[in-house]
């Protein structure tokens, strides 16, 4: 219990420092911003294109953007393409009845979460280290509890801009679609920032892993780049390999990487979505772990 | 282990082959502020961060206040250190900062706030709680550092160049404070400031290349019963009728400091002695200024180490 305790303590202690660190607070707000320009960019699109297609029809534009968007994300045609793109029918069949502006935000937010959490933890760790501001902590809790401490407040933070960029995005969407004063698809964009701060468990413990090998923060933070670009392709250059050596069981690496559960997180019932994300806590602490071995081992 | 706030054997701490450590031992007695001399690469910062768990040792043993090495999750709370060279966090506030710490230690909340409270009334900087830490000067920043060692009252405190950077009265003001902890606290301190270490410490151990050369009470070490030291208005002119009042006693003159030291046996009878012998053939030649018994801090070190000869004035 009292390790626990202490846990907590460096967690508060990691949001507030990180709240007021600049560098977090500023990327935070891009995210939210990101969010916000994301769904605004592509509503517009949208809306163009709707007019143009009813210019080309020779139909009355619709006085409300999305009108066109959803008769045609729901015909059986554009249906058809959807599921044969997703080659998955269990998350075709998940997704087929949501709305096209909360996919719009699902996607941003499963792609730039990634980036969002290499971005805020990259250096959290490792400037500590540089600093030698982690030696006061160190005659108060363990290592272990540090490390875990600091990864708790990251996953903090990040649920703090996901659930802001998804607020940001339902106001876009509400401002843009239906008007002010309904709640529709708040909920959903929620939701959907949920699964997306499930996803970055796994991004927050590469991060955090890697900032423990190195006291140069750039240098942590390029190394998570790095590491996402690497992650990004590991499933194709797997699928590669599988076909050009003949090794069909080297398909099974691919759970080693986050986007191997991605999937799991566009589903909308509990048991896959469930699945999903314990296989990505354990993804994250695992690279956690790694690092604070390392970390363990060394001066401080 | 009752009686022994830290005690360390033969520690040895490798870089590539440099040894920074080689075979360092050194018991600190509870209750003691141990004062560590030495040159710089001596190994007085790296006894202290590997005491504190910091570094990982080559071979040798720790043990603190008989629990074993460090380990946080049975000293946090009883132990505490000022590392050197280690920045605060810049964002935080002090008032937030050292909240933050007692809470870690295990304080409850109102303990907490009210050690964290007291330890920056301490070191006067109650009115600077609620800045950053980056808007805070050096001295004050050093003044912070020093405030977290001394949050919930630890049993072992380690502090590495304490009073650097402070301006005149902030020293002596942390002088005072350290010095009131005395027998209260076990408190190692490493400083290159001599007079520091004499003002402050109970005990006083000399580190050369890695290892203890010597330890012992700060006053068994300075006050000498064999030499006494004369600082006077001009150098004596007949020095043969001060050798003849104490017959056997060598004199070294130090013109720099305008001091004439005396340095005899035991058979001469004692400083006392020496003094109702000396005084008058001293007057009746100069003027003196003030007189001192034994050797200060400085004197007994750099004797020790061998950098100037036994005369040293």
């Amino acid at each position: 219990m009292r390790s626990l305790f202490r846990i907590g303590q460096v967690m508060l202690a990691e949001c507030a420092g990180a709240v007021r660190s600049r560098r977090a607070l500023v990327i935070l707000v891009l995210y939210l911003l990101s969010a916000v320009f994301c769904m605004t960019g592509t509503i517009n699109i949208l809306g163009k294109m709707e007019n143009e297609l009813s210019k080309m029809l020779m139909l009355p534009e619709s006085e409300k953007t999305g009108v066109v968007s959803v008769t045609l994300w729901k015909s059986p045609a554009f249906q058809g393409m959807v599921r044969s793109g997703l080659r998955n029918d269990l998350v075709y069949n998940d997704i087929e009845g949501r709305h096209p502006a909360e996919l719009i935000y699902a996607w941003f937010a499963f792609l730039c979460a990634p980036l969002l959490a290499v971005l805020v933890a990259g250096n959290r760790v490792s400037d500590d280290l540089k600093s030698g501001a982690v030696r006061y902590a160190l005659v108060r809790v363990t290592r272990m509890e540090w490390t875990l401490g600091k990864y708790l407040g990251q996953v903090a933070m990040v649920a703090l801009a996901l659930a802001s960029s998804a607020l940001g995005a339902w106001l876009v969407v509400v401002c843009k679609l239906y008007g002010v004063g309904t709640f529709e698809l708040l909920p959903a964009m929620f939701g959907w920032g949920l699964r997306a701060w499930l996803y970055a468990l796994a991004w927050l413990g590469l991060a955090l892993g890697v900032s423990h090998l190195t006291r140069s923060g750039s240098r942590a933070t390029a190394i998570g780049l790095v590491a996402l670009a690497i992650f990004t392709v590991w499933p194709g250059l797997l699928k590669l390999w599988a076909r050009s050596f003949g090794c069909p069981w080297l398909d099974h690496f691919d759970a080693l990487v986050p986007s191997s559960a991605l999937l799991s997180l566009w589903r909308q019932s509990v048991a896959p979505l469930f699945a999903g994300g314990v296989h990505l806590l354990v993804l994250g602490l695992t690279y956690l772990m790694f690092g604070h071995l390392v970390f363990a081992r060394r001066d401080a | 282990m009752i009686g022994v706030a830290i005690a360390t054997r033969d520690l040895v701490k490798r870089y590539g082959r440099r040894r920074a450590l080689d075979g360092f031992s050194l018991t600190v007695p509870r209750g003691a502020v141990m004062g560590l001399v030495g040159a710089n690469g001596a190994g007085k910062t790296t006894w202290m961060m590997a005491v504190a768990g910091f570094l990982r040792l080559s071979s040798g043993s720790v043990d603190i206040l008989g629990r074993g090495p460090f380990d946080a999750a049975v000293h946090s709370g009883s132990f505490a250190i000022l590392p050197q060279d280690s920045a605060l966090p810049l964002e935080a506030r002090p008032g937030d900062l050292l909240y933050r710490y007692a809470r870690m230690q295990g304080l409850p909340v109102e303990a907490a706030r009210k050690s964290a409270r007291d330890m920056l009334h301490a070191v006067n900087l109650l009115d600077r709680a609620d800045n950053s830490i980056r808007s805070l000067s050096h001295g004050m920043r050093m003044r912070v550092r020093l405030a977290q060692c001394f949050i919930g009252s630890p049993e072992v405190v380690l502090l590495d160049e304490p009073l650097n950077g402070l301006d005149p009265a902030e020293a002596d003001r942390m002088r005072q404070f350290i010095r009131a902890r005395r027998g209260r606290q076990t408190i190692a301190i490493s400083s290159h400031n001599l007079h520091d270490i004499e003002a402050l410490c109970t005990h006083v151990a000399f580190v050369e290349k890695g290892r203890v050369a010597k330890t012992a009470m700060l006053e068994s070490i300075t006050r000498s019963v064999t030499r006494v030291a004369f600082t006077l208005a001009a150098r004596p002119a007949d020095m043969e009728a001060l050798s003849a009042v104490v017959p056997g006693a060598t004199f070294a003159w130090n013109a720099d400091a305008g001091t004439l030291a005396c340095t005899f046996d035991e058979s001469a009878g004692g400083v006392a002695a020496v003094n109702r012998k000396l005084l008058p053939a001293l007057l009746a030649q100069t003027d003196v200024i003030a007189v001192r018994s034994g050797l200060s801090l400085e004197q007994a070190y750099l004797g020790n180490a061998g950098q100037r000869g036994p005369d040293v004035v």
